[in-house]
């Protein structure tokens, strides 16, 4: 398949070509996607793919574009996915992020898109997954998500790279305690932004407050220590620290296993995750097509058969269908 | 209400409501500013006025009628018309023959890579060198832009606010070389930077340091040139950018507030600077608004300034200049726009202005010619010489209509001012960039106005002329002034002694560092024949370079279309579209070069989006090849350039030819949107762009052309 060696090669048409093909709800498109998928998995990359979350306004794009910009003078390349919460009523959308990227968007050695997360669960959009595997095989160092982070999505996300940073203003530390009972688990690295100015000493005493909650966290003993770090995007200060440390999460993850473990558990999950998708489009055709359920629940409302056992014959017919 | 005037208004309501078939309480009509209009004004309606007192006159506390006693009794208006273009040369022969025609004052229009702080030479301004304005790029320039025009009896006003300190200073020297001592400088500079950031968009550093900037120059002034404004604090662009009346009141005055406190910062004592703050406002087609405006803008002014503790009555008085609206004005029959002005400039006059802009028919279309700016100036001069506009002072004064909307319009105003104070004062606002939305917003509204017909435009959406007719351009070669311009440069450089000009340089940064006055020592190095440029980059060594992180309206345009068919096709076109293809239309609306014009691309791009288009925003300022980077990686279906400042014939096509280096088998549709003189369309569509959208243009049906070409185009392909 030329599309593969062109990707490969790093040609930047193809790899958005390619990442249209992944993002696309059209059949075809599907099949061609899954058949260039299964490709470019025998053509893994080095890539690192690292996670930014955290809720809007936070400044992870510009986060991303100073980090981004500290990066690239080091020569690493850098392929950014931006998925973005935006979407109109009529489900259209402004995709604004690149103007928070100005320095980094015109390196010749990025690659930014951005995706309309179309309001699907998890702030993750379809295909970013694969478009991440697309980056990985055109030789991306780095591959950088960025999504919005509300709740539930932080969780997804976390299935999609290496690893999963959240990122946090100065102040958020008072919400540590309740709502994000779970937060400890699933983030390796904090980063506490907008530590300038006015702000600083706030987010001095978030990162603090953030450091005693994940001292609570009970680690299995050979996983990398998580990492509280204080940032300023504008300022371009600490992004030293933030390099270290991914550096240092993943040497070590490497050394017990744990990194290529986390991407056999997510390799398994994906499969998990499209296999229930197959079964439940088919499902859905099935009682689309049988029409079972509305002659079952007329009979349970006429008093002619009990509600379970209703449920029981219509359960086993469609599974012998 | 006297028992008369009650049995008379109910009569006179009887007769209204017989006539018109209306109720009277829903005969009034709406303004953008959310202002209710009645059909009659009484007595009744001056009573209780919060911020007028009905019983002031001209000169008086609070100057409501107008800033002195005689006014234009004495001396009319000063005829200002702001202008410049090409070299200093052309910009100076202009000048010398508009002098000659009755002009009064000077206003230099400076191009924008002077404003942006660039030099000539720089590749970030291929596109932009003598277009919009006039090219300066050392003192020599400033020297030749006003040749024989003596410097101690013109005066002049500069829009310069981002490269303020190299400008403010080749200004400074060219007159000490003149001969002129900078005490006898007269004029005014605009150098109010909170508005660049919410709409003007030629800042150059952050806006803490660009604060700093201003007080210094407030500061210097005060000192040390007497007669000349530090200041002109505007409000017209915010009106242009699409802010309604409130809007552009209040957050002038509010930026006002906050000039006053950057200067009190520096120790300076509030009467030694407050009487050299000028102002600035548009003039819209909104008759009888506009005058109020300018009566309520006095009227706050001079009680913000009282509770400052200013003693001086003139600290407490606003002077401003007025510009009438350039937005207002149509490429559609462009002759309808001498009408508009007339009216506009009449407005203005009748709000008491000290001084005025009159636009040229062919606004919208070019900067220009010599005969359109002659009616222009003409314009202002039949109005003093044969209405008789200039014999009574404030003759609206008294007027039930007129005094009890200036106090709304006061009372609108107020309210926001004390929310923007209460949050922490201007500077803070526009650093989250809610003024900025807050405008974005009400020019959405407007163009869904326009659109959808309910306001109507003559010419645009209504009565349109069957015959458009041709009118001549005025046709910059950029490519001619940047060579000369690159020459002059040169010279300099090789003439100069660069010992100096090195040394004044470090001064400036030490300067910068130890936050001492910068002024000074930017006239220095000028005067030892630095750039523009180099003066300004080496304060971007220490301040850095301002990237504006753009927010968008959202929902706004969709909201004024429920239900309305046109817009519904457009949207199911959408839907159909993602069907076939798998994905929504992707259009990515850019700007590049230098112009920052951005209301029509932002408009654009959230009314596509409402429509159901994904639709990506670049920033500003983009080159070609960053364009054309971001459209390849996105996989955008097509580019809409949205381009005013006349860059497009080099920009455009640099942009093609990127994205055919890039990826030679791009399918990528171009289209064009902006001010294009027709005299241009086929060049451009020579350049394979496949649409052009002038101004005026219905979004609405931009985007059924837009949809139908990459429709088109994915089929020709497949
Ligand atoms: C408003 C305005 C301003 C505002 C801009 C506010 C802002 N944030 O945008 C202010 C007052 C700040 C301003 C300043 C200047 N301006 Co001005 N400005 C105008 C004015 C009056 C209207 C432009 C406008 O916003 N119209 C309303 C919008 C909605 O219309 P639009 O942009 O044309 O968009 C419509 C269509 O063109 C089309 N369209 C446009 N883009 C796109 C994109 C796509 C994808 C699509 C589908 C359609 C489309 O659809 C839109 C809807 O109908 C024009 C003259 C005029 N009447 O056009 C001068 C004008 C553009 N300005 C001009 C100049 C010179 C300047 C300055 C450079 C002056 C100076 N020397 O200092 C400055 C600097 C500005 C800068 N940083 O670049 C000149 C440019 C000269 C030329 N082209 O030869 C003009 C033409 C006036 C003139 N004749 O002298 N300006
Ligand atoms: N003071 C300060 N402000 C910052 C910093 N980083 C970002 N900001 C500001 O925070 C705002 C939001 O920044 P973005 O980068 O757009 O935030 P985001 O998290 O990507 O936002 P969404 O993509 O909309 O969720 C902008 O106004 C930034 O200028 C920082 O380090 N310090
Ligand atoms: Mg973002």
């Amino acid at each position: 398949m030329q599309l593969v060696e062109k990707i490969v090669k790093g040609e930047r048409a193809a790899i958005a070509k390619a990442i249209t093909l992944v993002e696309s709800s059209r059949e075809n498109d599907k099949k061609e996607s899954r058949k260039l998928i299964s490709e470019l998995l025998n053509k893994p990359g080095k890539s690192i793919r690292v996670g930014f979350s955290g809720p809007p306004g936070v400044g992870k794009s510009t986060f991303i574009e100073s980090f981004g910009r500290y990066l690239v003078e080091k020569n690493y390349k850098l392929g950014i996915l931006a998925i973005d919460p935006s979407s109109q009523i009529t489900g259209g959308s402004i995709l604004g992020d690149k103007t928070r990227m100005i320095e980094i968007s015109k390196n010749p050695n990025t690659f930014i898109r951005s995706t309309p997360s179309r309001g699907s669960l998890g702030g993750i959009s379809i295909g970013t997954r694969e478009a991440s595997i697309i980056l990985d095989a055109a030789g991306y160092d780095f591959i950088f998500i960025e999504t919005v982070g509300v709740g539930q999505s932080e969780i997804m996300a976390t299935n999609l790279v290496d690893i999963f940073s959240l990122i946090v203003g100065p102040g958020s530390g008072d919400e540590l305690q309740g709502i994000k009972k779970g937060i400890t688990e699933y983030a390796d690295i904090f980063i506490v932004n907008k530590n300038d100015g006015d702000l600083k000493s706030e987010a001095s005493r978030t990162a603090s407050d953030y450091k005693s909650a994940i001292s609570y966290y009970k680690k299995s003993n050979d996983t990398a220590d998580k990492e509280v770090l204080l940032v300023s995007a504008i300022e371009q200060s600490g992004m030293e620290n933030v390099i270290e440390t991914i550096q240092n999460i993943v040497s070590q993850n490497k050394k017990n296993k744990n990194f290529e473990e986390r991407r056999a558990k997510q390799f398994t999950y994906w499969i998990e995750e499209e296999v229930r998708e197959i079964i439940q489009f088919n499902i859905q055709r099935k009682i689309k097509a049988d029409g079972s359920i509305s002659q079952f629940s007329q009979k349970v409302m006429d008093g002619k058969i009990q509600m379970f056992d209703a449920i029981e014959a219509i359960t086993k017919n469609l599974q012998s269908k | 209400m006297t028992k008369k005037n009650s049995e008379n208004y109910t009569k006179w309501q009887k007769s209204f409501e017989r006539e018109t078939k209306v109720n009277l309480s829903e005969a009034s009509s709406d303004t953008d500013e959310g202002i209710k209009i009645k059909p009659v004004y009484t007595k009744a309606d001056i009573e209780n006025l919060s911020f007028v007192d009905n019983d002031s006159l001209p000169g008086q506390l609070p100057y409501t009628r107008g800033p002195k006693a005689s006014m234009y009794t004495n001396r009319p208006w000063t005829i200002r018309q702001y202008a410049g273009f090409s070299t200093a040369e052309e910009s100076n022969d202009f000048y010398k023959k508009n002098l000659k025609s009755g002009q009064k004052g000077l206003s230099v229009a400076f191009d924008l890579p002077t404003h942006r702080g660039y030099d000539s030479d720089d590749d970030l301004v291929m596109g932009d060198v003598g277009k919009a304005g006039v090219a300066i790029d050392t003192v020599e320039d400033m020297k030749i832009l006003f040749k024989d025009i003596p410097l101690d009896q013109m005066s002049v006003s500069m829009t310069m606010n981002g490269a303020v300190l190299p400008v403010l200073s080749s200004f400074v020297v060219a007159g000490e070389e003149q001969n002129v001592n900078k005490n006898l400088l007269s004029g005014t500079i605009q150098n109010d930077i909170l508005k660049e950031f919410m709409v003007r968009n030629t800042y150059i550093y952050p806006p803490d340091p660009s604060m700093k900037i201003v007080a210094d120059i407030i500061e210097f002034t005060s000192k040390e040139m007497p007669r000349f404004n530090s200041i002109s604090i505007s409000g017209y662009h915010m009106q242009e950018a699409g802010a309604d009346n409130v809007l552009e009141l209040a957050y002038t005055l509010a930026d006002g507030m906050e000039y006053v406190r950057a200067a009190l910062s520096k120790g300076l004592d509030i009467d030694d600077f407050a009487p050299r703050l000028s102002f600035f406002f548009a003039i819209g087609t909104d008759f009888f608004m506009e005058i109020a405006k300018l009566r309520a803008a006095r009227t706050l002014w001079y009680k913000i300034m009282r509770d400052f503790g200013a003693k001086n009555e003139k600290s407490m008085i606003l002077r401003t200049h007025c510009q009438t609206s350039g937005v207002s004005l149509t490429e559609k029959d462009p002759y309808n726009n001498i009408i508009r002005t007339s009216y506009e400039a009449l407005s203005a006059i009748l709000g008491g202005t000290q001084s005025l802009h009159t636009n040229s028919f062919d606004e919208a279309i070019a900067l220009p010619t010599d005969e359109s700016a002659r009616i222009a100036r003409n314009t202002q001069l039949i109005l003093q010489n044969e209405t008789g506009v200039t014999n009574t002072v404030d003759p609206l004064a008294g007027s039930y209509f007129i005094e009890s909307l200036t106090d709304e319009l006061s009372k609108k105003a107020w309210e926001i001012i004390e929310e923007i104070e209460s949050l922490g004062g201007m500077t803070k606002a526009v650093k989250a960039g809610v003024p900025k939305l807050k405008i974005e917003e009400s020019a959405t509204k407007k163009q869904a106005k326009v659109d959808s017909g309910s306001r109507v435009v003559v010419g645009v959406n209504k009565f349109k002329n069957p015959k458009e007719p041709k009118v001549d351009v005025r046709v910059i070669d950029n490519n001619r002034v940047r060579d000369d311009q690159i020459k002059k440069i040169n010279d300099i450089k090789a003439s100069r002694d660069q010992k100096a000009v090195d040394e004044s340089l470090v001064k400036l940064v030490t300067a910068a560092k130890e936050d001492s006055n910068l002024l000074a020592c930017s006239i220095d190095a000028i005067k030892n024949r630095a750039t523009v440029g180099e003066v300004s980059k080496a304060l971007e060594q220490v301040y850095g370079r301002h990237f504006a992180t753009s927010l968008s309206v959202s929902g706004v345009y969709g909201k004024h279309f429920e239900g309305d068919e046109d817009f519904m096709n457009v949207a199911e076109k959408v839907n159909t579209f993602e069907e076939e293809n798998g994905r929504r239309p992707r259009v990515l609306i850019v700007k590049m070069g230098q112009d920052g014009h951005d209301r029509g691309a932002k408009i654009v791009a959230t009314s596509f989006a409402d429509m159901g288009f994904d639709v990506d925003m670049g920033p500003l300022f983009q080159s070609p090849r960053d364009v054309a980077k971001d459209a390849i990686e996105n996989d955008v279906h097509a580019i809409g350039v949205s381009t005013l400042a006349a860059g497009h014939k080099t920009l455009v096509p640099e942009l093609m030819k990127s994205l055919k280096e890039m990826d030679p088998k791009s399918k990528i549709v171009v289209f064009v949107g902006g001010v294009i003189p027709e005299q241009d369309y086929d060049f451009l569509y020579e350049n394979n762009i496949s649409a052009i959208f002038g101004p005026g243009s219905n979004i609405i049906e931009s985007a059924e052309t837009v949809i139908n070409l990459i429709s088109d185009k994915i089929h020709k392909d497949n």
